[in-house]
């Protein structure tokens, strides 16, 4: 990213407020001029290196573990990037913003970019920065919440995230709904109560 | 590398859209002869229709919109990861979110803020009803907030409706006897009972009996029954003198009689996208499709009905003018009597802009009551929580029901609660569904907040609450006269706030949910108390109110207009009050019982 739009992407995130006031003019421009210089029109806005460090980030907030893979195998970083490539310029702005300002934290604390650092240091950076999920204040924490979210909707309405982590029966078809055993006066299986 | 996008691609409507123009242009004034005519497709439409050409009645029907191709536009089983896209409105296109409208000036539609869409549609528009829904900008209304969600399509909103089938009862028809306020209906129960138990066996209809006097029982097939939390929720609730009952639904769980184009519930869920095995109740399949086969129906697509003309020097309506939607070509088709069924509000907007010079302020407004009486549900008020038995275990086939558990109202049915008339019910339920909405509450992140999202997956259980808005007379619609939609007809113009007696009962609502949550021993209980947005139900009945005296109502106890006898209602106008319930049922009942007077006055010659 350059220089005029990291500085334009990290102005929009400390605008990132629950209601979005409107984007400075020079804002905007910048992000028109990022939309622009792209020859292919691609299907995705971030760049490379955004794209890794946003992997990185969704993997941290929904990792693999021993019962599924977590957000990256899941493509939640693609699924963000396809939304912000849709939707409001300025949500875009921010999202940018957001991993600049993360990339800022990782330097300034360890010397790296948020992508490079190792589990333990980035699960430092989560912690400072999950730390008000439910009041939000800083421009990262508010990224953090923002990130959260899109990254739950994003993995959970994956196949992976349907079938692998949640073991989601239905949609499928049924003879008939079967429901709670004790509804048909037997002891539940499921829930252990009793006819 | 563009990934083409399947959710996107499926609805191509090319075809039913061409198949509609030229359905549309074959039938003109001159093309066939009518006795009556029905105006819109929906539930009230589609009954009316049906009942008419069952009886060798010739039928002309006007829909605004397109026909539907039932085959493939109820996308019922569509996984979210057919895109990347996840069901997501395309870009360009988006629905009106619930703050909007309490703060956007009016029209909504053309408010600045949506320019730059495409398309901006009522809230109830997504990637399945995207197609149904029309542009706000197009069909502006003004006023007062109000969520009005309407359909321009075969069917109507039937297509999507929640499928909640709910009977009106004693305590409806005569509410007015038990607590003095405003009027009872001028029939009771008894009328109309016949006819529910009628629409329960044409159409199908899942539930319990129950022998409540909130809530009548009816002639049901199978019913949805209840999941683990659901139990559980069910039996510590029974120690406060709570029922929670299976919803009740408007879906063939074991299938109907003499209906070719309709199968049984298979448990899949998802009904509100229409249902492609048509064992939910949709007008075209359960009601326009068999009454077609008849011979006697005529359906006209993309036809607005703009007003209802008399015949000079007459009381007696003798057409219909209508606007072809594509071609702006207006007609006047003629026949010996109108039903009106374009949902309560639309064919009140019709009645109030069709003014002849016996009739200065619209059709059957003697009364000057018409448009006045707006009813429907206060709702939003909601309450969430975790019930421990289930936390940590694995999950369950929970969701594959048309409806979930009902809990009927209770307040005002013995007793007598001291802040406020009337009452409400809650609708909800819990356990394992697709998408774990709870998933945003729940802090943390990584493994810690993975397995958290997994234990409580199943756990979950959620009840939203509907209360009966008064009917009051202060609460209406006019026409505004300085706007048009995009044919040049005046808008509907509201003038519509929820009032003290729903304040106070959503006010309890939250309180009642709550004290349930804890009587269940919920985890991490969380209550919701703001009331949505005005018109958020979608039930709204009321505008042209049936009684015996024309001075005090605008229909009389027969659903035709007091002034213009061959006028008659097919929807929820004429409704009084409409206490807790969903509306769809009732309108259905109501609708039949309308046609077997229509046919009555045919075959006496009255009209």
């Amino acid at each position: 990213m350059s220089k005029v739009s990291r500085r334009a992407a990290l102005k929009a995130l400390g605008a990132s407020a629950a209601l979005l006031p409107a984007l400075s003019p020079d804002g905007l421009l910048a992000f028109a001029r990022i939309q622009a210089g792209r020859t292919v029109p691609a299907p995705r806005l971030l760049s490379g290196s955004d794209f890794r460090t946003l992997e990185v980030l969704v993997e941290a907030i929904i990792p693999a573990d021993e019962r599924s893979p977590g957000a990256k195998e899941a493509r939640v970083a693609d699924y963000i990037d396809l939304l912000l490539s849709e939707g409001e310029q300025q949500t875009a702005l921010q999202w940018m913003g957001g991993l600049a300002a993360l990339d800022q934290r990782a330097e300034s604390r360890f010397g790296a970019s948020f992508a490079r650092l190792d589990a333990p240091r980035i699960d430092q950076i989560m912690a400072e920065i999950s730390r008000n999920e439910l009041e939000p204040t800083t421009p990262l924490e508010q990224f953090f919440v923002m990130t959260k979210q899109a990254t739950i909707r994003g993995y959970y309405s994956s196949e992976i995230g349907i079938h692998r982590e949640l073991r989601y029966k239905g949609n499928t078809y049924l003879e008939e709904f079967v429901g709670c055993a004790t509804e048909d006066g037997k002891d539940c299986p499921h829930c252990r109560q009793q006819k | 590398m563009t990934q083409p996008d399947p959710t996107l691609a499926l609805n191509n409507l090319a075809a039913v859209t061409e198949e509609s123009r030229k359905l549309a242009a074959s039938i003109t004034p001159g093309s066939g002869k009518w006795d009556v005519i029905v105006v819109g497709s929906g539930a009230a439409g589609g009954m009316a229709a049906f009942q008419l050409a069952m009886a060798g009645v010739k039928v002309l029907l006007l829909e605004a919109g397109r026909m539907i191709d039932v085959r493939t536009e109820y996308r019922t089983m569509e996984w979210p990861y057919a895109s990347m896209r996840r069901h997501r409105l395309p870009p360009g296109e988006r629905p009106i979110a619930v703050a909007e409208y309490n703060f956007l000036d009016r029209p909504y539609g053309s408010n600045p803020a949506l320019e730059k869409y495409k398309k901006v549609a009522s809230y109830s528009a997504n990637t399945f009803t995207r197609h149904w829904l029309p542009d706000e900008r197009d069909n502006p209304t003004t006023g007062t907030p109000y969520a009005l969600v309407r359909a321009r399509i075969l069917g109507g909103r039937t297509n999507f409706w929640g499928r909640g089938a709910l009977r009106y009862g004693p305590l409806q028809f005569q509410a007015a006897s038990r607590d003095g306020f405003d009027v009872d209906w001028p029939i009771s129960y008894d009328d109309v009972k016949p006819y529910y138990d009628k629409v329960d066996t044409l159409l199908g209809c899942s539930g319990t009996n129950e022998g409540l006097v909130q809530v009548p029982d009816g002639v049901f097939q199978r019913p949805s029954k209840l999941n683990c939390v659901e139990v559980a929720f069910k039996r510590s609730i029974q120690k406060l003198g709570r029922t929670l009952i299976p919803g009740r639904a408007g879906v063939t769980t074991e299938g109907v009689l003499n209906n070719k184009y309709r199968n049984p519930c298979r448990g899949r869920g998802r009904c509100g996208r229409g249902c492609n095995l048509q064992a939910a109740f949709h007008s075209p399949t359960a009601l326009l499709y068999p009454a077609r086969d008849s011979g006697n129906l005529t359906i006209r697509p993309y036809s607005l009905a703009t007003e209802v003309l008399l015949a000079s020097g007459t009381n007696k309506a003798r057409a219909v003018r209508v606007i072809d939607v594509n071609t702006r070509e207006v007609m006047e088709f003629s026949a010996r009597a109108v039903v009106l069924g374009a949902g309560t509000l639309e064919s009140t907007r019709i009645l109030l802009n069709s003014k002849a010079p016996s009739h200065p302020t619209g059709l059957g407004n003697s009364s000057g009551l018409l448009g006045c009486y707006l009813s429907e549900h206060i709702m939003g008020i909601r309450g969430s929580g975790y019930i421990p038995a289930r936390i940590g275990t694995e999950t369950t086939l929970d969701d594959g029901r048309p409806v979930g558990p009902y809990i009927p109202r209770f307040r005002n049915v013995t007793d007598r609660h001291p802040d406020f008339i009337r009452g409400y019910h809650f609708q909800g339920g819990g356990g394992c569904a697709e998408f774990p909405g709870m998933a945003g509450e729940i802090p943390g992140y990584g493994k810690a907040f993975k397995s958290n999202v997994r234990k409580h997956y199943p756990a979950i259980i959620s009840f939203g609450g509907f209360g009966e808005v008064l009917p009051r007379k202060e609460n209406r619609i006019t026409i505004d006269p300085r706007v048009r939609d995009a044919w040049g007809i005046p808008v509907i113009c509201f003038d519509y706030r929820f009032g003290d007696n729903e304040l106070k009962m959503a006010k309890d609502m939250g309180d009642s949910i709550e004290e349930m949550l804890r009587a269940a021993g919920a985890e991490d209980i969380k209550i919701g108390r703001d009331p949505l947005p005005e018109g958020w139900s979608i039930h709204e009945i009321g505008t042209a109110r049936m009684g015996d005296d024309p001075k005090t109502s605008v229909s009389d106890r027969y659903c035709r207009l007091h002034d213009v006898p061959n006028v008659y209602l097919a929807d929820g106008a004429p409704f009084v009050s409409g206490g807790t319930q969903n509306t769809t049922w009732t309108i259905l009942a109501m609708a039949w019982r309308t046609m077997d007077r229509l046919k009555e006055d045919l075959r006496s010659g009255t009209v």
